[in-house]
């Protein structure tokens, strides 16, 4: 059974540990023009195809749950939100909940705050899955799709923007509700917008079904059967593109989820085009579920936050939310003060990566990228500063170019950036 | 949801017997607390593995207490034909903190292996019957006997602990 347990790794100094079989060896990172994260692979192949692929991981360790022993619950909920660069909201949304929980305020929260949390957590599904697919299909050479699919998710982004103030990390929930309300010029202005990313999303799903060079890229490519599935346990899109049919926002409903109507969507085929559309009729879904949500804001009303005691009695509980990449898992332990006795968090992509290298077995080393980004790895895109001068109070928003510019002649004619 | 609770304490009443369980079966509101000690808990995860047909484990969380470790194996038990979860925390608790040691899961669950290291590298609890247990997630030069998680390491010991170790990192490249 030894062999399923794909973390360990072989070091190969005298040759010795090499898996039987294998002729070539070849190292992909901590550093590498693939991936945006340091991680390590190491792929054992015999002629073309893999025998067996190893992971190093911990390169980049920041000690989040460390940091969180030593902050309050109420400076954590901004810490939160930067376990990751993309699931910022997830993360922040299962921590919001668990405190809540354990405060024993989550009967108080008002039906428009939860929307406009539900709101949040949809459009970034949205954005993190159009981000992937775009990428995916850059991986496998199909640059063409990398331009429409990111041109278009400037769409929801720019939603987001309005709505939150930030492109990716929106930061609207807090313990006992939310921080802004979306009022009802700015939902007016965002449902035509949803109305048009809806029918590009169906065009993209059209290219990646009917286009053959990119089908061809991705089917039969990489299978995990339901049996492996049951054994290495994916989540979320990898498990659900295996015939695992586990949504957290169907199997325990949170929010208001059980309350609006959308479908869980499962493929069985296993390959990387199942996981592909499974991203893809999520997205429509999270469209879809977005639009409902601007429709319900305007008949719902209530209090966006509730007044939250800063001591947590003592107490300990397990939250899980479903992220953009699966389960995202948070388990809690509070001691009666206002800091956390212990903080858990479990982000959903260390759950998929077993899954990830048992695709690889078999498969020919020219579809490794497709595989390897299979797992979605994310990065942050948050490329916009904003620059106040201390003295006269005056703001100015610049993107990375302007940014540079302006750097470079404040230093080559030594004047100040204002 | 408490008719799936129900039908899982059913499950669980008939095939655990009476001493393997420490204090009892707590359920909460779409929650399940099984409370272990190391020399029973890998009976019982053989019980909850084969005959409860559990096989989902979402993440293994190390806890330090006053004068114990606990590791909490966070657990679903999953109902396809509904689309429902269970999730269920298997809590082994009275783990002596001058000699940590617990039965490792691997057996039963493969992702076991990930997370049953994390803990190796942060509290030092070391899982009895893993075929490799190794480092995962700290750094290489991270000196062996420093477990960052335990509470006798502040935040201001692990900074410093990271300052030296990026020092030597850096010094070594030079040379």
């Amino acid at each position: 059974m030894t062999e399923q347990y794909r973390s360990r790794f072989r070091t190969l100094t005298d040759g010795s540990d090499a898996p039987p079989g294998a002729d070539h060896h070849i190292f992909i990172g901590p550093q590498h023009p693939w991936a945006e994260e340091p991680a390590h692979f190491i792929i054992h192949l015999k002629g073309e195809r893999v025998v067996e692929a190893d992971i190093r991981i911990g390169f980049n360790l920041r000690g989040i749950e460390k940091a969180m022993e030593n902050k309050t619950w109420r400076q954590n909920t901004m810490l939160i939100p930067r376990a990751c660069g993309i699931c910022s909201a997830v993360h922040q949304n299962v921590y919001v909940r668990l405190a809540e929980k354990l405060a024993g305020i989550e009967d108080q929260i008002s039906e428009r705050a939860k929307l406009i949390r539900m709101f949040s957590l949809e459009a970034e599904r949205v954005h993190s899955h159009i981000l992937w697919y775009g990428i995916l299909a850059h991986d496998a050479g199909f640059d063409t799709m990398l331009h429409i699919t990111w041109r278009d998710r400037e769409i929801i982004l720019d939603i987001v923007e309005d709505f939150s103030g930030n492109r990716v990390n929106p930061a609207l929930m807090l313990i006992g509700g939310v921080k802004r309300d979306i009022p009802k010029e700015k939902a007016d202005r965002a449902q035509p917008m949803l109305d048009k990313l809806i029918k590009q999303v169906e065009y993209h799903k059209k290219v990646f079904t009917e286009e053959a060079s990119i089908r061809n890229r991705l089917e039969n490519v990489g299978i995990l059967t339901k049996e492996d599935a049951k054994k290495v346990t994916p989540n979320g899109p990898t498990g659900r593109g295996s015939g695992l049919p586990f949504d957290v926002r169907k199997a325990t409903p949170y929010e208001l989820y059980d309350k609006i109507d959308w479908n869980l969507v499962y493929y069985n085929e296993g390959d990387i085009l199942a996981t592909t559309l499974v991203r893809l009729d999520e997205t429509l879904e999270s469209l879809q579920i977005c639009k409902q949500i601007l429709d319900r804001l305007e008949s719902t009303q209530g209090e966006l936050l509730v007044r939250v005691k800063q001591r947590i009695p003592e107490g300990s509980y397990f939250a899980r939310g479903e992220a953009p990449r699966g389960e995202d898992v948070h388990y809690g332990i509070a001691n009666g003060t206002d800091t956390p006795e212990r903080y858990k968090i479990r982000a959903p992509s260390l759950g998929n990566i077993d899954a990830t290298l048992k695709r690889m077995d078999g498969e020919y080393v020219a579809d490794m990228p497709v595989i390897l980004r299979s797992y979605d790895p994310c990065f942050s895109c948050t490329n916009r500063v904003m620059i106040i001068n201390e003295v006269t109070g005056e703001k100015m928003i610049l993107n990375q170019d302007e940014f540079a510019r302006k750097a470079i002649k404040a230093k080559k004619y030594n004047r100040p950036f204002f | 949801m408490s008719d799936v609770l129900k039908e899982l304490e059913g499950i669980l009443n008939v095939t655990l017997p009476g001493n393997l369980v420490e204090g009892a079966i707590k359920v909460e509101e779409g929650h399940f607390d099984i409370m272990c000690n190391v020399t029973n808990a890998f009976e019982l995860m053989k019980i909850l593995r084969e005959d409860a047909g559990i096989y989902f484990l979402s993440t293994i969380s190390g806890v330090e207490k006053d004068d114990e470790f606990n590791v909490c194996y966070h657990i679903q038990h999953r109902i396809e034909d509904e689309f429902k979860e269970v999730p269920i925390n298997f809590i082994i608790t009275k783990i002596d903190k001058n000699k940590p040691k617990t039965p490792s899961m691997l057996e039963f669950f493969v992702a076991a292996d990930y997370y049953e290291r994390e803990i190796y590298d942060f509290y030092g609890i070391y899982f009895e019957n893993h075929p490799f247990l190794q480092r995962l997630i700290l750094p290489e030069r991270w000196p062996d006997d420093v477990k960052p998680m335990r509470k006798e390491y502040g935040w201001e010991q692990i900074k410093e602990i990271t300052m030296k170790i990026t020092k030597e990192g850096l010094e070594e490249a030079k040379q």
